[in-house]
């Protein structure tokens, strides 16, 4: 299993090395000799020494040079950093990235900017992967019915298994998995199939699509991938979508409709509709947002499909009903119509109908074949083992990177009838805990893979270390239910694809295969027919209606275990460590509810007792629980934390809630009334008509000369430039900052103590009525004011100005009086109330080795990724050149979906500066005059003249 | 007990007051009650000790600060005990410039109070760093980094105004204690306490040179000290008036900070010479004159602070500015209302019984009016740190502070050290000054 990858990182040292590199790849010595783009280079780099590295890696032996996670060879040199790209994978679909290495450790995501799935942005839970593979919580070695065993142990076992199945042919012999879309894992499973014709392949993902598929065969008549082009969408109406939080490609998504979103820069404003029975993502970035419940939606959504198909009008639809219609018939060919997957089938076929008759088929979308690798109905596929395994006609259950036990009520249950029951996975988890053998799985970034993108674009995973903890590979283990023989993932992963050795390395250093994304089929949609309408039966009436949504950050629980995500405020409720029931402010005043109060929520037979949270903007009816919370079984982070949901799953009947004795006491990070009349106070915003009639109307004029300005007179002059149209806050840059600044966790109750330590917080602002307010995001993070009022009044002078404009933070000097903390109307000093960084249970070799881990008593800060600028400098100074402008991307911008950070070095002009001239730039809390570095560009909503609110 | 009487009552003389006074230090036993009131004082000593001993191992997260709320206990009770400090300089020095003859049987325990006073306040800023053994980074000393503090921050005018203040402090007070020791020197019945009163009276014999140089030396330092303790307040008030926050910036600070100074100060020696004056028989030398003198103080620096907290809303609705209008209505009206409230109850309108003559030399409600003003001058402080900092500009930033046991235990424990000092004074040096009085009282027995 060593001979997997090799250590590129000492290779590029040697001298022999390069120049077989450079003749191998002449396209890294141009780049290397041309003047530099320092971003490209790295990215050239990456390719090259990938590509040269594996070149080398053919005629040396296994074993050669491989870079241990700790303790670096003694000749390796530490300086720089270099990127590799593999894939974030979620849900199955492969987002992009490249994981950036110091010392030969992973320590940070990037974006892929090749990929199609990202072209560059991140999501928070890609970002904090790199916590995940050092968990210490993982597991470090199989057991068998809870003790230890040796792998030879398995590999006897698996002769056995080979022999029983060789004889039974496979029957009883199943396979669960979660969702995937590998080609690799897919082929193995078919083989297996052949090779034993009674194996069965089952499919369970808590967070189901199934309505989505379901939709889709209705419409067509069979499973297809809805591949959105937002670029090309000039009205967008979402109906309880996820497009920007959960849907396969959403990072793309959030990208191309971002791109529309800021008139000083399009003259082709696109506009959204949302209609969501609780906010979204999607639904904050609308220009309309209409709340409407699922028994709405079940009236509403089929009269709209009625008009736009039929033109006849509907009777009793609410007042923006008819505005929306026409607007949408206004655009013909340009408007897009997108379903969420909490939808029912019958929503989605009338979707899909809907965009037909609309025209935007080949222009704002395409059609392509399935993504997933044999699509099936997860919820019926789960049912039919479940009824296997409690009917005894399962022997053999291989459960492969999925939680069953956890996710699944009643999976526990069949699973005591299961003879042999093997778990692979690479944390403990409630599932590991009941089968007979728990097997460490190898963690993405140990392992070979590959995935497929949203649209169909083939993904290639490369292991980023050396295994951390002895694990083993999905692919290794099925190819040992076939044959005795001992494969290396990576050589079934390159068979599956064909690939040649020039092809296998382009596609490595890329991240993925060229030209694999699919071609759209030409599927012709069914007519509608009656069942369509019927499956469209109102819910039941009833007082409450409760909806299970994935937490936006833990997801299905299966990154409980990691403190980022937990500690990451939940976009719209800022809440961390925690996952109360959301109720809508009139279930609020109906029974009485204060934040924190405890309520008893009852499907049917099942009830869960949790603490409850206030959701402005939710209609008026329902209920949210959160999914991947209360996890039994998962490592010391997420053990315990929050409430387990999942048994609502499984209930059906009617829907009640009371309040229960007691309050919890929540951990949010906004602590204040959370409703405000003048939002825009903070976040200027306007509408595009305003816009239009006088474009500076949101920007303020620069303030006047003054008499003493001490502005700074370096060689560079960096700025920042935030543009609020394109943030959906979603808190993919929250994280990055956490992982290049090495910001500690500090737990739910220094949260619950207001000493939370994120350098970068993204602020949310409510206007309006709580029923149905308008909702704004603002990432607010150090200014670096040029008359910076935290540097005055401390007594050491820890704070400081540099002439390149940044406000240094010197965390030697500072004795900790705080009063530069006090002192700053942004309020983004944070500081080490306790010894923060070192109570973490991270291990050291995860952080950042070009970032200082500060100690108790000190002030911390955003320092605009000083270790970045220092990077830029160092490489413009042995080329006696001034930094390029847009040469430093600080971690948040990088990580941005949707580019809303602009950074750079204003001397140089470039991209900030052009951004700041537009006419909607402002200065947070202007009027206090402390000239800030960074500015924020106001948002504009693109109002429909007619739709009202 | 009147407004008029002498003061010291008729028959008064030098001899039978140097005899009492210096037999109160001199005496082989203290007073029963002396032991029993020790007790506390030096239990809460104890767990300021230790509640300092943990914080330094802890460090400052034990206390109930957070990310807006920065500063929380150890600067409120800096400034209330600086506060309660600066009154017992007021008296000692700015009365003796005056030669107001009634300040004579007071300065000792008003300058004993300013000492301890002090002497409470001064840990605070220290234990407050996020590192405290650091701290002295805040002083200009040359070193090898080639660093200097930054000299525009309101806080290192702070440290200097406060180290200045300590040290002539204790100067004064123990420049004023000398001819007294020399007496219980020569009066001391054993020969330990010889040797100790006369190590510390420094070689003072009386000699009509030492006087003189004693006379000019005490009225310079008195000079120095009654201006000291205006420009001291001023500097703990532009610990906040400098900076740019939500409810701290404005110019009324200093000299709002020098009301409350007073207020909290004569308060503070009204609680002292109450129970004193009776438990150590000191009636003909502590009358109803100086109630009544410290009582109208007391009501006149409590007219000022009002006059202040009247101008602190003007300002804030004349000027508009919507973050400080914000804040000012949750002081009003918040989380936090009841300590504001409690600060103009106990500050501005309980001492206006003391318009009342009757009231004034009621010992027992000037007694508790004195623990109101100094109660709701704790409040004041707390008002100023916490609400203030509570509502920043930024709504997201809003916040709440609770202390922590360890705020607590740390604040009791000043208390109690501040009593334990006191008593100690008692116990052992002249709490009257007895060669001040020498000069009112008649010389011999009558």
């Amino acid at each position: 299993m060593n001979g997997q990858w090799r250590g590129l990182d000492r290779l590029s040292r040697d001298p022999a090395f390069v120049a077989r590199a450079s003749a191998e790849f002449p396209q890294l010595a141009a780049a290397l000799a041309a003047p530099r783009n320092r971003r490209g280079v790295l990215k050239l780099m990456a390719a090259g020494l990938a590509l040269a590295g594996l070149g080398g890696c053919d005629d040396g032996a296994p074993g050669g040079v491989l870079i241990p996670p700790v303790l670096p060879p003694t000749d390796t040199v530490s300086a720089g950093s270099h990127l590799f790209a593999t894939a974030s994978v979620g849900g199955g679909y492969a987002n992009g990235i490249l994981v950036r290495h110091v010392n030969g450790r992973p320590i940070k995501v990037e974006g892929n900017p090749a990929h199609p799935a990202s072209l560059g942005g991140t999501s928070a839970i890609g970002q904090a992967e790199v916590l995940g593979f050092y968990d210490p919580d993982r597991s470090r070695g199989l057991t068998r019915d809870g003790e230890p065993q040796a792998w030879s142990s398995l590999l006897t076992a698996l002769a056995a298994q080979r022999q029983a199945m060789g004889q039974s042919h496979g029957e009883g012999f199943r396979i669960l998995t979660g969702s995937t879309t590998s080609p690799t894992l897919a082929r193995q499973i078919i083989a297996l199939k052949q090779l034993y014709p009674g194996v069965r392949w089952h499919r369970w993902e808590p967070v189901s699509r199934d309505a989505v598929r379901a939709g889709a065969i209705l419409a067509y008549g069979q499973p297809v991938e809805l591949v959105p082009k937002l670029d090309a969408v000039d009205l967008l109406l979402t109906i309880d979508s996820d497009l920007f939080d959960g849907a396969p490609g959403h990072l793309r998504f959030a990208r191309d409709f971002a791109a529309r979103r800021n008139p000083t820069r399009t003259d082709r404003m696109n506009r959204a509709y949302a209609i969501e029975p609780t906010p979204t993502l999607m639904g904050v970035a609308a220009d309309h947002r209409f709340i409407a419940g699922p028994r709405d939606l079940a009236r509403i959504i089929p009269a709209l499909a009625a008009w736009l198909l039929g033109g006849e009008p509907s009777a009793d639809m609410p007042a923006w009903f008819a505005p929306l219609v026409g607007d949408m018939k206004a655009t013909r060919g340009r408007c897009f119509v997108h379903a969420g997957p909490d939808q029912p089938a019958g929503v989605h076929a009338l979707v899909h109908a809907m965009n037909e008759a609309l025209g935007g088929r080949g222009q704002t979308y395409d059609l392509i074949a399935p993504v997933e690798a044999d699509p099936v109905n997860h919820g019926a596929s789960l049912r039919s083992l479940i009824d296997d395994m409690t009917a005894g006609r399962v022997t053999t259950l291989v459960i492969i990177d999925s939680n069953p036990v956890f996710t699944a009520p009643g999976f526990g249950d069949a699973l005591t009838r299961v003879a042999v029951s093997m778990t692979l996975a690479d944390g403990s988890s409630e599932t590991a805990a009941k089968t007979q053998w728990s097997l460490p799985a190898r963690h993405g970034f140990e392992d070979w893979s590959d995935a497929l993108a949203y649209d169909g674009t083939v993904t290639l995973l490369q292991p980023q270390a050396r295994p951390l903890y002895d694990g083993i590979s999905p692919h290794s283990l099925l190819a040992l239910f076939a044959a005795p023989e001992e494969v290396y993932s990576r050589d079934v992963v390159r068979q599956t694809h064909g690939l040649n050795d020039q092809q296998w390395h382009d596609a490595l250093a890329a991240g993925l295969v060229a030209g694999t994304q699919a071609a759209p089929t030409d599927v012709a949609l069914k007519p509608i027919q009656a069942p369509v309408g019927g499956a469209m039966a109102a819910p039941a009436q009833q007082d409450i209606t409760l909806l299970v949504r994935p937490d936006p950050h833990i997801w299905d629980g299966r990154y409980a275990n990691n403190a980022w995500l937990q500690e990451l405020p939940r976009p719209l409720t800022k809440l961390t460590w925690d996952n109360p029931l959301l109720v809508s402010p009139a279930i609020a005043e109906r029974l009485k509810l204060l934040n924190g109060d405890r309520v008893t929520v009852a499907n049917g037979a099942t009830e869960v007792t949790l603490a409850a949270w206030i959701m402005p903007g939710q209609a008026p009816e329902c209920v949210v629980a959160l999914l991947g919370f209360g996890r039994t079984d998962v490592g010391m982070v997420g053990q315990g934390v929050g409430y387990d949901v999942y048994p609502l799953t499984a209930g059906s009947g009617p829907v009640l809630l009371h309040k229960a004795g007691g309050r919890d006491v929540l951990a949010s990070t906004e602590r204040h009334d959370p409703i405000f009349a003048d939002a825009g106070e903070y976040v200027h915003h306007g509408t595009l008509a305003a816009f239009k009639a006088d474009p500076a109307f949101l920007g303020k004029p620069a303030s006047q000369p003054q008499e003493y300005n001490r502005r700074p007179t370096g060689p560079a002059a960096w700025g920042m430039s935030i543009d609020l149209n394109a943030c959906i806050g979603c808190n993919a840059c929250v994280v990055a900052c956490m992982a290049e600044n090495n910001i500690p966790v500090v737990g739910k109750q220094q949260v619950i103590h207001e000493r939370e330590m994120h350098w970068l917080r993204i602020d949310r602002y409510y206007e309006g009525s709580p029923e149905a307010p308008d909702m704004f995001f603002q990432p607010v993070m150090c200014q670096h004011c040029e008359r910076a009022p935290c540097e005055i009044v401390c007594p050491v002078g820890a704070t400081v100005h540099d002439e390149e404009g940044l406000n240094v933070m010197v965390y030697n000097r500072c004795v900790g009086t705080r009063f530069c903390s006090n002192n700053c109307p942004y309020k983004v000093r944070r500081f080490n109330y306790y010894a923060f960084a070192a109570e973490e249970r991270r291990p050291a070799v995860a952080r950042n080795p070009e970032v200082t881990v500060r100690a108790r008593g000190v002030m911390e800060k955003c320092t605009f990724c000083l270790q970045r600028i220092a990077a830029a400098r160092i490489d413009a100074d042995s080329d006696n050149r001034p930094v390029g402008a847009n040469e430093v991307q600080t971690a948040c911008q990088a990580a941005c979906p949707t580019q809303a950070f602009t950074f750079g070095n204003m001397a140089e002009g470039g991209q900030v500066v052009e951004r700041k001239k537009s006419p909607l730039t402002y200065a947070l809390l202007g009027d206090q005059d402390t000239r800030p570095r960074v500015t924020y560009e106001g948002r504009i909503r693109n109002a429909s003249s007619g739709a009202g609110a | 007990m009147t407004p008029f009487d002498p003061v010291a009552l008729p028959g008064s003389n030098n001899p039978d007051m140097t005899d009492h006074v210096s037999g109160i230090a001199l005496r082989a036993n203290a007073f029963g009650w002396w032991r029993i009131a020790t007790v506390l004082p030096a239990a809460l000593t104890s767990g300021l000790i230790g509640s300092i001993l943990y914080l330094f191992f802890a460090g400052v997260g034990i206390w109930g600060i957070d990310w807006p709320v920065a500063w929380g206990f150890a600067i409120i009770n800096y400034v209330w005990w600086i506060a309660i400090a600066s009154g017992g300089t007021f008296i000692s020095a700015l009365f003796f410039l005056t030669r107001s003859e009634w300040r004579n049987s007071i300065n000792r325990i008003a300058e004993s109070m300013t000492l301890f006073g002090a002497a409470c306040a001064g840990i605070y800023p220290i234990l407050h760093l996020g590192r405290p053994w650091f701290f002295y980074w805040l002083f200009p000393y040359p070193n090898t980094m080639d660093l200097w503090p930054q000299f525009r921050s309101p806080l290192l005018w702070d440290f200097f105004a406060i180290l200045t203040y300590v040290t002539s402090s204790v100067m004064f007070w123990y420049l004023g204690l000398l001819p007294d020791l020399a007496t219980l020197r020569d009066r001391a019945p054993t020969r330990g306490k010889q040797v100790v009163y006369g190590v510390m009276a420094l070689g003072f014999r009386g000699t009509s040179s030492q006087w003189r140089h004693y006379r000019v030396l005490y009225g310079v330092l008195a000079a120095i000290m009654a201006p000291l303790v205006c420009s001291v307040h001023s500097i703990v008030g532009l610990d906040f008036a400098g900076a740019a926050t939500v409810g701290w910036h404005s110019t009324m600070y200093p000299p709002f900070f020098i009301f409350g100074a007073f207020l909290s100060g004569f308060a503070t020696v009204l609680l002292l010479i109450i129970p004193m004056r009776r438990l150590l028989r000191l009636e003909r030398y502590i009358t109803g004159r100086h109630l009544d003198v410290m009582g109208r103080l007391l009501l006149t620096s409590s007219l000022f602070v009002g006059y202040a907290y009247i101008m602190d809303a003007f300002n804030t609705y004349y000027g508009g500015e919507k973050a400080e209008i914000t804040m000012f209505q949750e002081k009003l009206f918040g989380y936090y209302a009841g300590i504001y409230w409690a600060t103009v109850l106990f500050n501005v309108l309980l001492p206006q019984l003391l318009w009342f003559a009757a009231i004034r030399l009621n010992e027992l409600v000037v007694a508790l009016v004195s623990i109101g003003v100094i109660v709701g001058m704790w409040c004041e402080r707390f008002t100023i740190v916490v609400v203030s900092l509570h509502r920043p500009r930024l709504p997201s930033a809003y916040g709440l502070y609770h202390a922590t046991i360890w705020d607590w235990l740390t604040m009791l424990g000043t208390v109690g050290f501040f009593v334990f000092g006191i008593l100690l004074v008692v116990r052992l040096i002249p709490v009257i000054s007895m060669f001040e009085m020498r000069e009112i009282l008649a010389p011999r027995r009558p």
